[in-house]
């Protein structure tokens, strides 16, 4: 039996949408046009968020400076201590004799590397901490260390550090923010198209009533519609953003070469995903508070 | 003349052609029975204050044929509302076999729609359905299986004689035929008792006419009939239960009644 309702709900939805396709259309582009807005917000947020996480991969890493002449033992003995602190990812021990290989090895040091006479370069402790908000704790940690260049004992940058914490923040409060203003408008936005094809089908729905149908079967339709008008609309919208997504990364990252944007193919699974159940979700709820008014015996 | 169960079924599947035949067809409703409609002490008072109905009594027995007459305005249309429960009363209950509609609870009212079949002044038919799919979505509503559907259909289009035109569209037919496929909406689920509001109000008295023997037919299948009308001609013609409303008053309820009081002259009260 609800099998058979679902049956009925299905097939009067699907002829619904294409006897009232003008409707149907315009619910169609009201939630692609909302749908491409939240997917450029959604595509926005990730491409930040890789450049954050980037930045935060870089400033969560410091270097501990040995001083020249400590005892070896010393260094291991600190580097255990180190590793055995749970707010400790790696620490990597860096020779004198390592740290100017890597030296000479960087292309920005092509110029130096020449002038280098003997090896002016620290011995370090390459720490990478878990958590940012635990970078100070462990610089000061190294700065109280015996063994450390006391000239030049780390290379942390706390201001940076919290303006990163900070706009990381900030952009992620933006972000959601700015999802929940899309998610109320384009509820509202659904609603409305969708009350105006209820509208359209008033007669139906009282005949339907006076028959005896319940709630759910009225409403049922009406749902499935919305589901299937948001799927739709995800879909447009969806591929819209998908052809333009690599050309405007392309786009901004000539203009703003000194943000490290970039291209993330896998992301697009995700940004299907999201889209998909959003536009679903969209055309549901719309439809189910659109038809409400009409449905209730 | 009363007539057994048995019958009346015997009878119904004959069709009835002329109003001498459908007279004999009169089932005479048992009064001491258990009533189907029952009305006590029922007054509406709607938000802006307007009294539709005032204190009405009135007791349904099964199988009864029964006219509401009136004015309109008179609160004939208040009384139908009330009974397939579109409105609760302000004041007093209603119990329709047993069960008090005041009281049933929102979800049990699909279920109670069920057992009643609705006939309008304005058929309400689905213009975008097909005549086959109209009768059909009182069944589809109730989720009956495809095989049930195609057979009651078929049933109840033969008894508005109306097979053959399954595929037409409401729009290609007319009034009458419009009205016999509502008809045939509101038998398909064999409803205990039918409900028509003004049935006629929009046809020629000759399609008025055949409405009616349908109606008299539904009747002596023993379905119990409630009909709102105008149709003074039919009401006269018929003497059945005529239960007249006044400013929301029952003013009269004779069991083989006349549209206008004998004694109160319709003249007089047109003054």
């Amino acid at each position: 039996m609800k099998l058979r309702n679902l049956k009925f709900a299905l097939s009067s939805a699907w002829q619904s949408f294409w006897r009232n396709l003008a409707v149907s259309l315009a619910a169609v582009l009201s939630i692609t046009l909302i749908l491409i807005l939240g997917g450029v917000n959604l595509l926005v947020g990730h491409t930040f968020s890789q450049v954050v996480d980037g930045f935060r991969l870089k400033v969560s890493e410091i270097s501990i400076n040995v001083a020249d002449g400590t005892p070896l033992q010393t260094v291991y003995d600190f580097r255990d201590q180190l590793t055995a602190d749970p707010r400790v990812a790696t620490v990597t021990f860096i020779t004198k004799e390592q740290a100017l290989v890597d030296f000479k090895a960087d292309p920005n040091n092509a110029v130096f590397a020449t002038q280098i006479s003997g090896n002016p370069l620290d011995a370090k402790l390459q720490v990478r901490v878990i958590d940012l908000k635990d970078v100070a704790a462990i610089d000061l940690l190294g700065r109280r260390w015996s063994g450390v260049d006391p000239v030049d004992p780390t290379n942390y940058q706390g201001d940076f550090v919290n303006r990163m914490l900070e706009l990381s923040s900030w952009l992620g409060l933006a972000g959601v923010g700015l999802m929940a203003i899309l998610v109320v408008v384009s509820v509202v936005i659904v609603m409305n198209t969708i009350r105006t094809a209820v509208y359209h089908r008033r007669k139906e729905i009282e005949v339907m009533k006076l028959v005896g149908a319940t709630e759910w079967f009225v409403r049922g339709p009406f749902v499935i519609e919305g589901v299937m008008t948001g799927l739709i609309a995800a879909s447009i919208a969806l591929s819209l953003l998908v052809i333009a997504y690599q050309p405007m990364v392309d786009r901004f990252h000539t203009d703003l070469v000194f943000i490290p944007l970039s291209y993330d193919p896998s992301y697009i699974t995700f940004l299907a995903r999201d889209l998909l159940i959003g536009g679903a979700l969209l055309g549901a709820l719309g439809s189910y508070i659109g038809v409400r008014r009409f449905v209730r015996i | 003349m009363r007539y057994t169960a048995r019958d009346l079924a015997a009878r119904a599947r004959e069709r009835l052609t002329s109003l001498q035949e459908f007279q004999l067809m009169v089932l005479t409703p048992d009064f001491d029975s258990r009533p189907i409609i029952s009305f006590q002490h029922v007054w509406k008072t709607y938000p802006t204050g307007t009294e539709a109905l005032r204190d009405v009594n009135l007791v349904v027995p099964e199988g009864d044929f029964l006219f509401l007459v009136g004015p309109s305005g008179a609160g004939k249309s208040t009384l139908v509302r009330l009974l397939i429960r579109e409105e609760k009363p302000t004041k007093g209950k209603i119990f329709v076999e047993g069960v008090e509609l005041g009281r049933m609870k929102r979800r049990k009212l699909p279920h109670y729609r069920r057992k009643i079949g609705l006939v309008f002044q304005d058929f309400k038919l689905l213009p975008n359905l097909t005549v086959y799919e109209n009768v059909a979505f009182a069944l589809r509503v109730h989720g009956e299986p495809d095989r049930l559907v195609q057979s009651r259909v078929a049933e109840a289009m033969d008894t508005v004689g109306l097979s053959g035109k399954e595929q037409t569209y409401p729009a290609n037919l007319s009034g009458g035929e419009q009205q016999r496929v509502a008809i045939a909406r509101a038998l398909v689920h064999a409803p205990r008792f039918i409900i028509a509001d003004e049935p006629t109000g929009n046809l020629d008295p000759a399609t008025a006419w055949e409405i009616m023997q349908l109606f008299l037919r539904i009747n002596a299948r023993g379905a119990t009939v409630v009909m709102a009308t105008h149709n003074r001609e039919i009401v006269d013609l018929l003497r059945r239960r005529v239960v007249a409303i006044d400013a929301g008053q029952i003013a009269r309820d004779d069991r083989s009644g006349r549209y206008h009081d004998e004694v109160t002259k319709p003249q007089i009260r047109a003054q």
